[in-house]
């Protein structure tokens, strides 16, 4: 026995164990004599309706009594009887002040009104003691507000939220351009992405270059990187929960704008004033439909390419106690290429769509509850077509997700979550058909399906005004289930017969522990299970990679994070500082076979190995939030890396997107009210990547024999992009008003190595060759103009 | 407007086009070159006699002439071949050794014209045909060199032959200078078959395309008919609309093959991972079936198919 692996389980079975006594000390709380009441109401933005998530509600004079909206905007919150002072603040808007005389329980809504107010500087100054960063026990989460977004700088103009999350320590890019992002050094399939609830399965646009949430529909999105609380899980290393916006339920209103790539409108209002609002929102590119009348003079005439999103939300509140949402997202890449002197036509069309339809009902003003059911499909297709020969390739995920979720106020000492989730999973591998004339061909490959149920349960508990715990524990039971057959015994099963049944126990835990109303410690446990997976043979994910589920040939993946934290507010909460360590282990992960080909015909599942990763680090972070100039710099100094047992041998080596040294600095600054100017810098080491290292014969051409796997870098990639937001009337309170965006991406043109190929020409006749490896970079300098407008 | 359009057009596919090339040099490789084995035995018409090459990896950076090529060679090995009941000793022969008519003819074989041949290229040759390769024989190689030993195994498998070949005008708009073939097959059923097919236009070397190999996971079983692209066109300078067709009045000659599935893996991971240098590609190792070295020991079991390229 090593001491590493003994410790580690010897943690593992504390940690449960000390999770199982926290959880039932819930049921031991505290008595108190003294008579109390319940306020309990929304937080909305005044002028749309919105409800603002995250906002904090904390008693004056003592801000440690407080609490902070849930994901629909509902507080509650229990004070002595008596006169209190009630403040609300968010980000952004001006604080709110209420006086109550409590001597019952209270419904209170409060509107706050955007902007900064004079008077905030005295709110802001006793309102320091109660901040989220420092005091709540949420780790290496961030929140980041999509207006913040739209200054920053932006890739041919397109303000896109996956790229604005890998500015953020332990978040690393794809690669350059790229929408799709590794965290704390889990795998891309690792992080589970939502929308309303929804599993995005495939986040981007045109191979992932561009994500797929227009910012126009977003309200609110939240990264959380280390402490995943109990209510989330599926995936082993981060949760983007995104959230669309209602829709104004005050007046109508629109909004979009007309850039190099695309186009956007999103409109908006109410149905029923105060009480339900829409919103629609479309987007769509172009670039190749103005180019059609080129395409079509020549001999590809037919070929095109386009991708479209179109967002839609409504809501309706029955009563004070009962509201229901309804929202949708479908989106789609459409590529087709055509040669019509040849006769064939290639078509490439993929997307998601997804639905929610969400109950909340407020039973008393301690118990908010939230039933979901939730559909979302991610399709990919592929189809050739020559005269008579015909062969489409298909692949997919369809989901029905029914989740129960209950948030419990008994104290404010307490604020306990509770939920049962139950998904049914249908994963499409690449399943073929074809014909030629009258002969049809098919691959063996068959849908597969799965039950995945989670029950949890936990508890943001103050113990005291210096010592907070979140304790949690989820339950996961995943079920492979028929039709299928054995790949190992030849078995047959019927439909909804059980194959392959998982379990897991997911304790998480975190403490803060407040040094002193600006500085804290904190430490956390996170356990985590994943039943889907999605490998890749490409450097970054394609859509045509597939996913696939936990069965009789693949385990489940997991993983235990440990992670510890130093947290510092700096002059009036002005600045919000961190530094994070954190230790990631990874159980069973999966990679594909050395020599892997991507013949689709086979099923996928035979051709993984299975292995373990950890990944390490410490990430340095500081936010300005207030002020003319304010944005972030992020610092993440980290390993990662994976062993498998049947690669090399089981040498352990780093993984493509290990980054030894990843700086980000984010900067938007207010020139006038007419201009603000946005920067981004960043800096990162050199992707890793496996060295072409000698040549040799076969057949009379150069064959290339690669080295170790990454083991060898690329050059630091660096780059600053800059952008310069002009509101020519920002006063005007006209019903129309409109801003220019303009952005350089790239603005020092870094050539920053993309991909490596390699270039081989051979004579033996002559004895002579040419070996060549060339790097290739793809973004140079890159301007871009975005116009959008606003209207009521 | 029309103007514009073109201009705004350009401009985004610029944007998006644009990319920079630099030459990269790879840093030098630690453990210094590997062996390399190229070895092919063959069962069927008109079998090409068993050969061994065996050469020495060259350093990526390295230099390439004529002497570095004739240097790879790895000379005074034991080579052996064994199909489990007799064991032959493959012979060394270096075509500058070689008389010059007899010269002239193994040159011949491996596609090289010995008058201008740089380079003196060596192989392990059964010269006299003692191991006479049949199909569903398994042939075993070993090799012993300079204190190393290599070894490798592959299976002739059963012929299976076309049952026919046709061309074809070409599909979409008409064109008389140009064909396509049609090829077709019964795939013996619930047996794993494995193919690989060379073309050669008017008595020229024989050359494989970019897709040399196929396996019947998809047509198990199946009678069909198949277009095999013309392996001659598949080079940058050839028209696009030119691309994998044959033209008409040439002489064709097709030589198609069973393999066994260690031989279809290496080709097939060879193929894979010189189509596969993209943006978002992976490196490809080959999947040998050479312990030892590099390289492929591969069974053939063949057949010819020669006609003019007319419909």
């Amino acid at each position: 026995m090593t001491l590493k692996p003994f410790f580690i389980d010897h943690m593992q079975t504390i940690t449960l164990r000390t999770l199982l006594a926290g959880l039932w000390c819930l049921f031991l709380m505290e008595a108190n004599a003294q008579a109390k009441y319940t306020i309990s109401g929304y937080v909305k933005d005044n002028e749309t309706g919105e409800t603002l998530i995250g906002a904090n509600v904390f008693l004056e004079k003592d801000a440690t009594t407080g609490t902070v909206t849930n994901t629909y905007g509902f507080f509650s919150i229990t004070l002595p009887e008596g006169p209190q002072r009630i403040v609300v603040s968010y980000l952004g808007y001006q604080t709110y002040v209420e006086d109550l005389d409590l001597h019952a329980n209270a419904n209170l809504n409060i509107q706050l009104i955007q902007g900064i107010a004079m008077e905030e500087v005295v709110i802001a100054a006793k309102a320091e003691e109660e901040d989220d960063n420092v005091q709540s026990t949420s780790m290496g989460r961030v929140t980041i507000p999509v207006e913040q977004l739209k200054v920053l700088p932006a890739l041919l103009g397109e303000v896109d939220i996956l790229k604005t999350i890998q500015l953020l320590p332990g978040v690393s890019s794809a690669g350059e351009g790229s929408a799709g992002f590794y965290v704390r050094g889990g795998g891309a399939d690792q992080n589970l992405v939502l929308l309303d609830e929804a599993v995005v399965y495939n986040s981007g646009h045109f191979l992932g270059f561009f994500s797929v949430f227009n910012s126009d529909a977003i309200k609110n999105t939240t990264l959380i990187k280390g402490g995943i609380p109990a209510v989330y899980g599926g995936r082993l290393s981060s949760v983007l929960d995104i959230q669309m916006k209602e829709g104004n339920n005050q007046e109508f209103q629109g909004e979009g704008g007309i850039g190099l790539i695309s186009s956007r409108l999103t409109l908006e209002g109410p149905i029923v004033k105060n009480k339900s609002s829409f919103l629609i929102s479309g987007r769509r590119t172009y670039g190749f439909d103005l180019a059609q009348p080129f395409v079509r003079q020549t001999d590809f005439a037919g070929t095109n390419y386009f991708f479209y999103d179109l967002n839609a939300k409504m809501n309706y509140q029955f009563s004070q106690n009962d509201r229901v949402y309804l929202s949708g997202y479908f989106g789609r890449d459409v590529l087709t290429f055509a040669q019509p002197g040849r006769d064939f036509q290639f078509t490439l069309p993929y997307g998601n769509a997804t639905a929610t339809l969400r109950w909340n009902h407020l039973f008393n003003d301690k118990l908010f509850f939230n039933l979901s059911a939730i559909y979302n499909d991610y399709q990919f297709k592929a189809g050739f077509e020559q005269e008579e020969f015909k062969f489409d390739i298909f692949s997919g995920v369809r989901d029905y997700t029914a989740k129960f979720d209950f948030d419990y106020f008994p104290s404010n000492n307490h604020q306990v979550k509770t939920g049962l989730h139950a998904t049914h999973h249908r994963l499409t591998p690449n399943i073929i058909r074809g014909n030629a004339g009258d002969t049809e061909f098919e691959n063996t490959a068959e849908a597969k399906y799965a039950h995945e149920y989670a029950v949890y349960l936990q508890d943001d508990w103050k113990i005291n005004p210096w010592i907070r715990v979140n304790l949690g524990l989820r339950a996961t039971l995943f079920q492979q289930t028929g039709p299928y057959t054995s790949g190992i015994d030849g078995q047959v099963y019927d439909g909804g017969e059980i194959v392959k049944t998982y379990n897991s126990l997911e304790p998480r835990m975190f403490v803060t522990t407040t040094l002193n109303p600006n500085t804290s410690l904190k430490a956390g446990i996170t356990s985590t299970t994943q039943y889907l997976h999605l490998v890749s043979n490409s450097s970054s994910t394609l859509p045509a990679d597939v996913w696939v589920p936990s069965s009789e040939l693949v385990k489940p993946q997991r993983g235990w994070q440990y992670a510890a934290g130093y947290f510092q507010n700096i002059r009036k909460n002005a600045f919000e500082a961190s530094i994070e360590v954190y230790y990631k282990s990874l159980k069973d992960q999966i990679d594909y076979r050395e020599s892997y080909v991507d013949n689709s015909v086979d099923q996928v599942e035979n051709e993984f190995v299975f292995g373990d990763g950890r990944a390490y680090g410490t990430e340095f972070f500081i936010r300005k939030n207030t002020g003319a100039l304010n944005g972030w710099i992020g610092y993440t100094l980290s390993r990662t890396d994976r062993t498998f047992p049947d690669i090399e041998n089981g040498r352990t080596y780093p993984t493509t997107y290990d980054r030894t040294h990843d700086l980000s600095v984010v900067a938007n600054y207010r020139l006038t009210d007419k201009l603000t100017a946005g920067l981004v810098f960043v800096y990162a080491t050199g992707k890793a990547f496996t060295p072409p290292e000698r040549v040799y014969l076969i057949e009379g051409e150069l064959q290339t024999d690669y080295g170790p796997r990454n083991s060898r870098r690329l050059e630091p990639y660096h780059r600053m992009d800059v952008s310069l937001t002009w509101v020519p009337n920002p006063a005007s309170q006209k019903a129309f008003r409109s801003e220019w965006v303009f952005s350089i991406y790239n603005v020092y043109n870094r050539k920053n190595t993309f991909f490596i190929y390699t270039d081989y020409e051979t004579d033996l006749q002559s004895g002579t060759a040419d070996v060549n490896a060339y790097k290739v970079s793809i973004f140079p300098i890159l301007p871009s103009v975005t116009w959008n407008f606003k209207f009521k | 407007m029309k103007a514009t359009l073109k201009l705004i057009a350009i401009g985004i596919s610029m944007s998006l086009l644009v990319s920079c090339e630099q030459e990269y040099i790879p840093p030098a490789s630690a453990d210094g070159p590997k062996y390399v084995v190229e070895g092919y035995i063959e069962a069927g018409q008109d079998p090409t006699p068993t050969y061994v090459l065996l050469t020495r990896s060259f350093d990526f950076y390295g230099e390439f002439g004529p002497d570095q090529f004739t240097e790879s060679f790895v000379h005074d090995a034991d080579v052996r071949v064994s199909d489990g009941s007799i064991e032959v000793a493959l012979q060394e022969i270096c075509l500058f050794d070689l008389d010059p008519a007899i010269r002239e003819q193994v040159a011949e074989q491996f596609g090289l014209n010995a008058d201008s041949l740089s380079v003196d290229f060596c192989v392990y040759l059964d010269l006299l045909n003692q191991l006479q390769p049949q199909s569903g024989k398994t042939y075993d190689l070993r090799i012993l060199v300079e204190g190393d030993t290599i070894t490798a195994s592959t299976i002739i498998p059963m012929a299976v032959p076309l049952d026919s070949l046709m061309f074809e005008p070409p599909p979409g708009e008409p064109n008389d200078s140009l064909a396509r073939l049609t090829c077709y097959i019964s795939d013996p059923a619930g047996v794993k078959n494995f193919y690989r097919y060379f073309g050669s236009t008017n008595g020229g070397q024989l050359e494989t395309g970019f897709s040399s190999v196929e396996e019947d996971l998809f047509f198990d079983g199946k009678s069909f008919g198949f277009q095999l692209f013309n392996p001659a066109t598949d080079n940058g300078d050839v028209d696009p609309e030119e691309f994998g067709l044959y033209f008409v009045g040439d002489t064709m000659t097709l030589k198609w093959c069973t393999i066994d599935e260690a031989n279809f893996d290496f080709w097939n991971t060879l193929e894979f991972a010189r189509a596969n240098q993209g943006p978002f590609s992976s490196y490809t190792r080959l999947q040998s079936n050479v312990t030892g070295a590099l390289g492929i020991w591969g069974g053939y079991n063949v057949n010819y198919y020669t006609l003019v390229v007319a419909y």
